[in-house]
């Protein structure tokens, strides 16, 4: 059974980027529209690894990763967080909040690949 | 593998990309407006950020390079600006509303709307110089990078996150990269006041001093600008090329801006074959699901409620609607026109035949008609399509114009067919416009008056029956009628001091009249009232206007709910079925030939309670193969631009309603003529253009200005 990757953004054109480059690679791919959906989601079935973003409304995307964390279940799932914003302080809130990665947009897809090939559960 | 390779077709992204950047677009000049009339609210920064941060992202990845670095800029005017670092200006509305344009106009340049691409050197320029006015007050200008390593041993986490916080409060600290263990290295830059030597003795509390090295860069450079690198996909190669240039030349670890892994692969996948998660049932995974929501919840405390709530109600309404082409809705209308005509058919075959067996009729209709008006209300969208752009133009004039005016919009929910959107915006603009530069006085007369020195306009819109209302007033000087009659007879038109006000306010929709004493850039090019009046006229809508000398003007449009379907009065002429806009019929009575009396240089005219009509002839304005009877005939009062006319007919058949078909798109266009309906015989009959025949019967008699 393919890989299953759940892609938050609010979004729209962004998100089907990232779901098409990753179908492309045979992931099947879920999608959110913000920290909020994704995580009801997600309490539902545990995803093979989360590409999310930070600024979103309703849930930002390092508030996201803080939820998962919280989720027994989600301990062992990459969280990696795509965003414009690369701060070092906002990177190093996701990264106390337990993200993965942190990526820049617009990212690289051939790059987004590579690390959700070496991550994913 | 290439990049657009990994992506497929980049166009198929086009076209979601520019849908959202108009809904961006719209939303951010919406908050910018609302800023501008009162002080900025966090929900406001936070919405045009989201928005233009959204756009940027995109773009940079379609590759569309100007987008991704105006907004860029945009970006970072609007995190200064949601810091709180300082109040939130004219100047700064200004430059992004021009932002915002430009990303507008660059979204027409991709889309192949508009020819060239904009410039955008001096907007992006202008953000700049706002954004650093900023942080020179609160930043300084020494930049120094930051070497730290290589590192005997990992430094503590909570050591290294103190000392960073530390600078980042002194100043700023950017492009950190941390590899945190023994022979690794901390590398970042930091921007502050204090000197290296400052700098050193901060460092020196975490790292041995020979493992520290410091370079004064120069004082912020352009880079702290750049808006890092943007990988376009249609030139992607190149870009990163670019990255790998950088990473040589400067010899040392330079960040990686574009990939930060907080764990190593290598030591991710040891973590996860060593402790397993344990299967956990789906209870604990709901439970441990909603402890993480009530946290998350309680974080979000902080921030702004409203703004949560605003953004689900958001949320509700994307999930509850779907997107559909306008060209699908318009096929249904179409296909429930016909059907509409088919059932018309089918209720007169059923009452010709008096057949009990086609009972079931009666509801095929009911049916229908709730069909077609549950299709109609898709196409209707509410006003506020229109409406939203007159905040800023009430804005851009009043600035422009040293006035002090204040918009008021009322009824903006109020719905109407999208077909009336496009036909209606440039005529209520042009409204707009006149009632800032020529309605409303400058302050200091105004407070003379005794006036408040902000005029109002206000804007509203209701329904009423099957006829949206507009109404424009304004609380300015009033329509000055000595000066209209005054222009009007400089004009050669007819005109008597014992006009009354409202045959004088007409003047003013007489082609080529304008009062303006010099003829502004805002209004009055030439482009008049007339020309208002034609275009509300094509809607099959009407104008009037009410004035009070000193107390303003209000201008009222009121034009149909939809194009598509008409209530309209059918008559023949000869062996042809016509068909007249009810909005235009006055009343029909019978007449006798004797009635009708040629007046020398008028023609034929019909005396209807003391004023001579003009009398047509349907038969002659279209004449027919066959022969009609002569003699005696119905005359229908129609009424366009205030003007009336006796059209003369064989018979009235009734009032019904019409779907409207264009000639133009099924035929070519016909003058008199303004569109066809399919009647319930399966006859098609054409709609007249009651405004040209009017026109046509008063040139006809020399009667322009009567």
């Amino acid at each position: 059974m393919s890989k299953s990757i759940l892609v938050v953004d609010d979004t729209r054109s962004m998100r089907k980027m990232v779901a098409t480059v990753l179908q492309g690679a045979g992931y099947t791919v879920s999608e959110a529209a913000d920290g909020a959906q994704a995580l009801e989601m997600a309490k539902t079935r545990v995803y093979d690894l989360v590409v999310t973003d930070h600024n979103m409304p309703r849930m930002d995307g390092v508030t996201l990763v803080r939820s998962l964390r919280e989720i027994e279940e989600y301990n062992g799932v990459a969280l990696i967080v795509l965003s414009t914003e690369t701060g070092p302080d906002l990177k190093a809130k996701g990264r106390a909040a337990g993200a993965t990665g942190w990526m820049a947009k617009p990212f690289d897809p051939t790059r987004m690949l590579d690390i959700v090939r070496q991550f994913v559960a | 593998m290439n990049a657009a390779a990994a992506l497929g077709d980049v166009a198929g992204f086009h076209a979601i990309f520019f849908e959202e950047a108009d809904e961006h677009l719209a939303a951010i000049e919406a908050a910018l407006l609302r800023m501008d009339q009162a002080p900025p609210v966090a929900d406001d920064l936070n919405a045009i950020f989201r928005a233009a941060h959204s756009i940027k992202g995109t773009s940079g990845m379609l590759g569309f390079t100007e987008i991704a670095s105006i907004t860029h800029v945009m970006e970072n005017l609007l995190d200064l600006l949601r810091a709180n670092e300082r109040e939130v200006t004219r100047r700064d509305i200004d430059a992004l509303l021009h932002a915002g344009d430009l990303v507008r106009m660059q979204v027409a340049f991709r889309r192949g709307t508009l020819s060239e691409t904009p410039d955008i050197t001096a907007a992006r320029a202008e953000l700049l110089a706002l954004a650093s006015a900023g942080e020179a007050a609160t930043a300084a200008g020494r930049r120094f990078s930051v070497q730290l390593g290589p590192l005997a041993a990992a430094v503590e986490d909570a050591e290294l996150e103190m000392m960073l916080s530390g600078l980042a409060e002194m100043g700023r600290v950017q492009n950190r990269v941390i590899r945190n263990e023994a022979g690794g290295e901390i590398c970042f830059d930091v921007s502050l006041s204090g000197t290296g030597a400052d700098l050193k003795s901060v460092l020196t509390l975490v790292v041995p001093p020979e493992q520290v090295r410091i370079e004064q860069a120069d004082a912020l450079g352009p880079q702290a600008d750049q808006p890092g690198v943007v990988i376009a996909l249609a030139n992607h190669e190149p870009a990163i090329e670019e990255v790998a240039l950088a990473r040589e030349t400067e010899g040392r670890c330079v960040p990686d801006a574009a990939l930060e892994l907080f764990v190593t692969p290598e030591a991710w996948r040891k973590r996860r074959t060593t402790d397993k998660a344990p299967e956990a049932s789906a209870s604990q995974v709901q439970r441990a699901g909603r402890r993480a929501t009530d946290e998350a919840v309680g974080a979000m405390e902080n921030e702004s409620r409203r703004e949560a709530e605003r953004q689900a109600a958001l949320a509700q309404s994307e999930s509850t609607s779907i997107r559909v082409s306008v060209e699908k809705i318009d096929r249904l209308v179409n296909l429930v026109g016909e059907l509409v005509i088919t059932e018309a058919m089918l209720a007169q075959q059923a009452g010709a035949a008096n057949d009990g067996g086609l009972a079931g009729i009666g509801d095929l209709a009911r049916h229908t008609r709730n069909l077609q008006e549950a299709v109609m209300s898709i196409r209707m969208v509410p006003i506020s399509a229109v409406f939203t752009r007159f905040p800023r133009l009430v804005r851009e004039l009043s600035q422009r114009l040293g006035k002090d005016v204040e918009l008021k919009v009322s009824g903006e929910t109020t719905e109407l067919d999208r077909g009336l959107i496009e036909g209606i915006t440039d005529p209520l603009t042009h409204l707009v416009r006149n009632s800032i530069d020529h309605g409303l006085e400058v302050p200091e007369f105004r407070a003379a008056a005794g006036k408040p020195r902000c005029g109002t306009i206000s804007l509203s819109a209701s329904q009423r029956g099957s006829n949206i209302v507009i109404r424009i007033h304004d609380d300015g000087r009033g329509l000055d009628r000595a000066r209209i009659l005054a222009r009007a007879a400089e004009r050669g038109m007819p005109v008597s001091d014992e006009m009354s006000d409202d045959e004088a306010w007409q003047l003013i929709f007489e082609p080529g009249f304008s009062t303006a004493e010099s003829v502004t850039d805002v209004s009055g090019r030439g482009v008049g009232m007339d020309v208002v009046r034609r275009n509300i006229q094509m809607l099959r809508g009407t104008v009037e206007l009410a004035s009070r000398a000193g107390a303003g003007t209000t201008v009222t449009v009121s034009v149909p709910l939809t194009l598509a379907i008409i209530e309209a009065m059918t008559v023949t002429a000869g062996p042809e079925t016509y068909v007249l806009p009810l909005a235009a019929v006055i009343e029909s009575r019978r007449v006798g030939a004797s009635e009708i009396r040629a007046i020398a240089g008028r023609g034929r005219t019909l005396r209807v309670r003391d004023e001579y009509l003009p009398v047509l002839r349907l038969a002659d304005m279209f004449p027919s193969r066959k022969e009609s009877a002569r003699g005696d005939g119905i005359v229908v009062i129609v009424e366009s631009d205030g003007t009336r006319a006796a059209l003369l007919v064989d018979q009235l058949v009734g009032q019904q309603q019409v779907v409207v078909k264009s000639l133009d798109a099924n035929f070519r266009r016909v003058a008199g003529i303004a569109g066809a309906t399919i009647m319930g015989d399966g006859k098609v009959a054409l709609i007249l253009d009651t405004a040209h025949i009017i026109g046509n019967a008063q040139i006809a008699t020399g009667r322009a200005y009567a």
